[in-house]
């Protein structure tokens, strides 16, 4: 590969990352001015195109747009004695939890433990067995599978889910851009049958914030994500909360802990 | 181990080293090797100045040079330069934390 190519490559990648063109322009052309001044190869002086630019897009990434303000914290969810049974399987015994705008809680536990079934009685897309569930009037939702149609594409996805919330659809394709490129994916025109599991959980994330919701629901994110990826959740995540929304997400990595405001530990299911 | 190390403390240490005066990227570089970190590769050089920068600690300029292509030059903003001396304050605090328990390691050895 020569100069010119690994240039070119670089800024391929970096328009793929979803880092603006004017601003990957600029980075391509400081990228060989410094190799020029250094009369090193590019490849030696900054390694492979690919992976430089990675990095360079990781750490360009501007935080997204200012959102727009919100009402803080109001009661987005509110579970008491939730209970789910499958027969005599006790998947959930007793969730409690308060959730307001502005404030992220982290559901953990064992895989079978409930926490999926927790996110779907949240959503409303499972019926408690027992207890009572309220919640907010406008939700998002990125489940872990099943969440978006393999015979859309992502502009397609972004102008029907826009249709939901009384979008249009230019609108909608501009907001869902916007949201993907904070998440280092530029939407082409691929139908999303065809993308990676970790492209198809983006487009997931993206649909669940289309609308500004007042409660956001997550389900193992990560799933499928690069690590640099993954660290743009957590901050988006971050984002949404002080934007004043309330987010649940489950997780199963203990570190992401310390930030968030709850911790709802499953226990599993037990036969009785 | 090291080359985790450097990432957690690259920004710090290009801090440090901007605040002493400003500089251009491969003379960071060499001023990083002086100092005993080992060659660090431009990969990973790079993005970390980029994020300086879009932290708003470190602002950039091209120089033109009558013997040599042109330059582009890092130098600390008045960010920058608070955000250098309150690092190297909390970093000074921490090394003195695992010196202390790095020490009861030396003694059982």
């Amino acid at each position: 590969m020569n100069a010119a190519e690994w240039h070119a490559a670089c800024d391929r990648r970096l328009a793929e990352l979803g880092v603006d063109p004017r601003e990957a322009r600029r980075l391509a052309d400081d990228s060989a001015a410094e190799a020029l001044a250094s009369g090193l190869h590019p490849a030696e002086l900054f390694g492979p195109a690919t992976a430089y630019a990675t990095s360079l897009a990781s750490a360009a990434r501007q935080p997204l747009a200012a959102p727009l303000a919100r009402a803080r914290g109001p009661v987005v969810l509110r579970l008491a004695g939730v209970t789910k049974r499958y027969r005599r399987r006790e998947v959930l015994r007793g969730v409690d939890l308060v959730l307001r705008g502005g404030e992220v809680a982290a559901v953990v536990g064992a895989n079978g433990s409930g926490k999926s079934t927790l996110l779907g009685v949240c959503a409303g897309s499972v019926k408690a067995s027992g207890g009572t569930v309220e919640r907010a009037a406008r939700i998002g939702y990125a489940p872990q599978q099943h969440g978006v149609a393999p015979y859309l594409t992502p502009d397609e996805h972004f102008r029907l889910f826009g249709a939901v919330h009384g979008m249009g659809a230019r609108k909608a394709v501009a907001t869902g851009t916007r949201l993907a490129a904070g998440l280092g994916w530029r939407p082409r025109d691929t139908v999303a049958g065809k993308l990676s599991g970790g492209t198809q959980q983006k487009l997931n994330v993206v649909l669940g914030e289309l609308d500004r919701p007042d409660l956001i629901l997550l389900d193992e994110p990560y799933q499928g994500f690069d690590q640099d990826s993954y660290l743009d959740l957590w901050a988006q995540v971050y984002a949404w909360r002080d934007a004043g929304a309330g987010v649940l997400v489950v997780t199963h990595l203990l570190h992401d802990l310390d930030k968030v405001d709850h911790v709802l530990e499953l226990q599993g299911s037990e036969d009785r | 181990m090291r080359k985790q190390w450097l990432h957690g403390f690259l920004d710090l240490s290009l801090l440090c080293l901007l605040a002493e005066r400003r500089d251009y990227g491969l003379g960071l570089g060499q001023r990083l090797a002086e100092a005993g970190f080992g060659d660090i590769p431009g990969g990973t050089l790079y993005p970390s100045l980029l994020r300086l920068e879009k932290q708003g600690l470190v602002q950039t300029d091209w120089e033109t040079s009558t013997v040599g292509p042109r330059r582009k030059y890092f130098d600390l903003t008045p960010d920058g330069r608070a955000a250098a001396a309150a690092r190297a304050a909390e970093w000074r605090e921490f090394r003195a934390a695992v010196d202390r328990v790095a020490a009861l390691a030396e003694e059982t050895a």
